[in-house]
């Protein structure tokens, strides 16, 4: 026994001899390569944060395009979750990420253009300050009503007279800021009730425990299917395909286009080539079966349009929400 | 019927009873490395379930889950680690027992505490899921605010020690509970402009720091000071003694676990918290608890294994996953196309039923696999804690990455674990503190939602049928054990006088 292991060891300090001596000649190489041109991208993993808890739409939304995207480039794409503060976390650490494109983050719209208008100047993340590689997809919301409330439409809220319950996703998020215009907007009483995710808003609509709340399309379509909870609007730009007999809130008479959208962003700095050779991988992606039929299931609209056309969408979307949000003196933080 | 005779038709296909033994045997590994949860497992799983066939995967997945269940106890009797909330209350009398050279007892009584409770979950959630899943939908923000109180109650009556110092642990966790950006205003509360804190502390790092770490610095330091007498295990099975005693809680625990576990939200916490409750309070030895009864283990295993399973009932038959790793589970079928919801059980009725049935199944391998480990498990304790403690703390610290992957959770393992030292000095039991830090956000949250509800008028509460009775109950086990020693001493006084006549 005491022979084998001794045996074992000195193998091993050969070994890691070798290593050592190996070593600066590899490094030598591969800076070599590197200084040569970008080709050499990837040269390992990619790993795609995911600032939200696993499970949840952004989340899955990571992983159908992960996969594809990782064939294309011929290098595993890893998820990795980082959650907190509604992806803030995960963008913090992107920022610090080596800018080689072999650090990817999935970025939620509504941190760069809801969140800011609910937290400090210091705390709001600035999509700005990163690459986008690529638009992914928008995911609407609809305001659901509980059929303890008796609403079918907006006009019944507004006729009932009377103040109401509205249950949010959280404050400062897409589901509060919604709703919180468009009740001001028809001028209807009403008091935002934050919940911690879709789940438990749609728990509470379910239960009656409040009157109407605004969930993500995929999240509530199965209830509303089951007949549990009634659709009356969404807050899309033009009526969603998958909800084509639903108005939008807009043809409602209220100007409240609210959606979440997602892209793929790389840290400040990322090289134009690497960041080309990223699109067209998220580009093959995007033509996957499997990745379209995700879209449709969850029902997700594509929005996969390029770096720069989305930093128009979403630092535009910033501008109307806060001019909107100052119009009607919506307070983003608390009600 | 024959939807559910078809479902068991599903588990004994060999693929499924192979997944579902794979599911079994990880979540069993995953329940014993501390810090590390199934809801981190499921989700690192996640791209080898896309091969699979939905049912098989999803067999797999809840045998990690329920596995886990059972995994979670080993650590808690033998290194005092609870790896989940719901562990918590098994390290009281688990970890006394274990100290008596008894850790097979205790382990003993776990895993047949855990396969009732399992199986009779199952039963009742085949028989009555689509009547209760309603019942989760009734519990609204002034139910769980109630249901909290009365946790928190509870938790300074179960623990051992003195009721003072209880009462301050159970305070500095509900302290701790209000770190994090607040989730009513944004406003920062104790965040110290860290980005790690904004959405509060969490479990696992709390809960690693305060046992584990602090345990282990404190042996350490008993080491050095004494002769360390070394822990005796004899392979103890439980005897029937042993079993008869813990029967009744077994029972009772099993049916507190199965209706706490439905409500999404930290039911299962709650349902070992009650159970143990319960069991102190009906003992006529109510003194032993804490000390190695044997009842103070099986109730609340009994509870938590219950909970477990009938946690499924709102995702299965709502569509509403009712805890981080159901939410996982959700996404993994959502992966592989099947939307859960209120039609699951009819439009997916082999699914449904394949998953439930195998359950059944699983909880029989856990319970034949546990005979032999637990014999294999209690020998960790032979290990010469030189050996033992900086592999435990490295797994600790291991287990606490994984549940963000967040660098900065290593560092609160540290931080807690120097605190629980401390505590554990000056006679402090941190059981209180880490229950009352999970129930705290609970409380904190339900109530001011409440409170939006009812515009700001209190009273609501007691407008309501089911928060109205909670607090009723509420209060009678407040003020019962005052009202015992008034009527002890009104009815004690007569006779000491008769006797000084």
């Amino acid at each position: 026994m005491h022979t084998r292991l001794r045996v074992h060891r000195r193998t091993a300090t050969v070994a890691v001899i070798a290593a050592v001596i190996a070593l600066p000649g590899c490094g030598g190489n591969v800076g070599d390569e590197g200084s040569k041109d970008q080709t050499s991208f990837p040269d390992r993993a990619i790993t795609l944060l995911v600032g939200q808890d696993p499970g949840g739409s952004t989340d899955l939304t990571a992983r159908a395009a992960a996969k594809p995207a990782g064939a294309d480039l011929d290098e595993t794409v890893t998820v990795v979750n980082k959650p907190g503060a509604n992806g803030a976390v995960a963008a913090k650490e992107l920022a610090g990420a080596k800018a080689d494109g072999h650090t990817l983050m999935l970025f939620v719209g509504s941190l760069a253009y809801i969140t800011p208008l609910a937290v400090s100047a210091d705390e709001a993340v600035d999509i700005n300050d990163y690459e986008v590689v690529t638009g992914l997809s928008q995911d609407d919301y609809v305001l659901v009503a509980s059929p303890k409330s008796g609403f079918k439409t907006v006009k019944d809220i507004v006729d009932a007279d009377r103040s109401i319950k509205y249950g949010t996703t959280g404050v400062g998020t897409g589901s509060h800021l919604s709703q919180a215009l468009l009740f001001s907007q028809a001028k209807v009483k009403a008091t935002a009730v934050p919940f911690d995710g879709g789940a438990p808003t749609l728990t509470a609509v379910l239960g009656g425990q409040v009157d109407v709340a605004s969930i993500q399309l995929g999240e509530a379509q199965p209830q509303i299917k089951a007949g549990k909870i009634t659709p009356l609007v969404t807050f899309a730009e033009k009526r969603p395909t998958y909800m084509a007999d639903i108005p939008t809130a807009v043809e409602a008479g209220y100007d409240v286009p609210v959606q979440q959208s997602r892209a793929v962003v790389a840290p400040k700095g990322t090289p134009k080539e690497v960041v080309d050779r990223l699109r067209t991988a998220f580009g093959k992606a995007f033509e996957d079966k499997k990745y379209q039929d995700f879209n449709t299931q969850r029902l997700l609209t594509p929005n996969e349009v390029e770096g720069a056309e989305l930093l128009k969408q979403w630092t535009g979307s910033l501008k109307t929400y806060r001019a909107l949000v100052d119009k009607y003196r919506i307070d983003m933080s608390g009600n | 019927m024959s939807p559910v005779l078809d479902g068991f038709a599903v588990v004994v296909e060999p693929t499924n009873l192979l997944y579902c033994l794979v599911g079994v045997v990880i979540g069993m590994l995953v329940g014993v490395l501390p810090g590390l949860g199934p809801a981190a497992t499921i989700a690192i799983l996640l791209p080898i379930t896309l091969g699979i066939e939905p049912v098989t995967a999803i067999i797999m997945l809840a045998g990690i889950f329920y596995g886990a269940q059972y995994g979670g106890t080993i650590t808690s009797v033998l290194l005092r680690l609870p790896g989940e909330a719901s562990s918590v209350v098994t390290v009281f009398d688990g970890h006394a027992l274990a100290r008596q050279g008894k850790a097979g007892t205790a382990l003993g009584i776990a895993a047949i505490g855990s396969f009732v409770g399992g199986t009779l979950a199952i039963i009742a959630l085949s028989v009555v899921a689509p009547l209760v899943a309603e019942f989760a939908l009734d519990f609204g923000p002034p139910e769980y605010t109630m249901l909290a109180l009365l946790g928190i109650l509870l938790v300074a009556t179960v623990s051992g020690g003195g009721m003072l110092k209880a009462l301050i642990a159970a305070a500095v966790g509900l302290l701790l509970a209000t770190v994090g950006r607040d989730g009513f205003t944004s406003a920062e509360r104790f965040t110290f402009d860290s980005l790690s804190l904004a959405d509060g502390l969490d479990f696992v790092p709390i809960a690693m720091g305060l046992f584990g770490l602090g345990e282990i610095l404190y042996t350490l330091e008993t080491r050095h000071r004494a002769a360390h007498s070394p822990t005796t295990v004899a392979n103890v099975w439980p005897s029937r003694s042993d079993l008869r005693q813990s029967s009744g809680a077994i029972g009772r625990g099993g049916v507190i676990g199965f209706v706490l576990g439905i409500l999404p939200g930290g039911g299962a916490v709650l349902a070992s918290l009650a159970a143990y409750a319960v069991e102190k309070r009906r003992s006529r030895t109510p003194e032993r608890f804490g000390h190695g009864a044997v009842e103070g283990i099986a109730a609340p295993e009994t509870a938590n294994n219950a909970a477990a399973t009938s946690s499924f009932i709102p995702l299965l038959s709502l569509g509403l996953p009712a805890n981080a790793t159901m939410a996982v589970i959700f996404g993994a079928l959502l992966i592989q196309g099947v939307t859960p919801g209120p039609q699951l059980v009819t439009e997916n009725p082999e699914l449904f039923w394949g998953v439930v049935n195998s359950m059944y199944i699983g909880n029989i391998l856990l319970l034949i696999m546990s005979i032999p480990l637990v014999g294999l498990f209690v020998r960790i304790l032979r290990v010469r804690p030189t050996i033992l403690a900086p592999i435990t703390v490295l797994i600790t610290l291991i287990g606490a990455y994984t549940v963000n992957n967040s660098v900065f959770d290593i560092g609160l393992v540290v931080f807690f674990g120097v605190l629980g030292y401390l505590m554990k000095k000056l006679g402090f039991d941190p059981g209180p503190l880490v229950l009352a830090f999970v129930l705290g956000s609970l409380l904190e949250s339900s109530l001011r939602r409440s409170l939006l509800l009812f515009e700001g008028d209190p009273g609501g509460f007691l407008t309501r049928p089911i928060s109205g009775t909670l607090f009723v109950l509420f209060l009678a086990v407040a003020l019962l054990p005052a009202a015992r020693t008034v009527w002890r001493t009104r009815t004690a006084d007569p006779r000491r006088s008769e006797e000084s006549v």
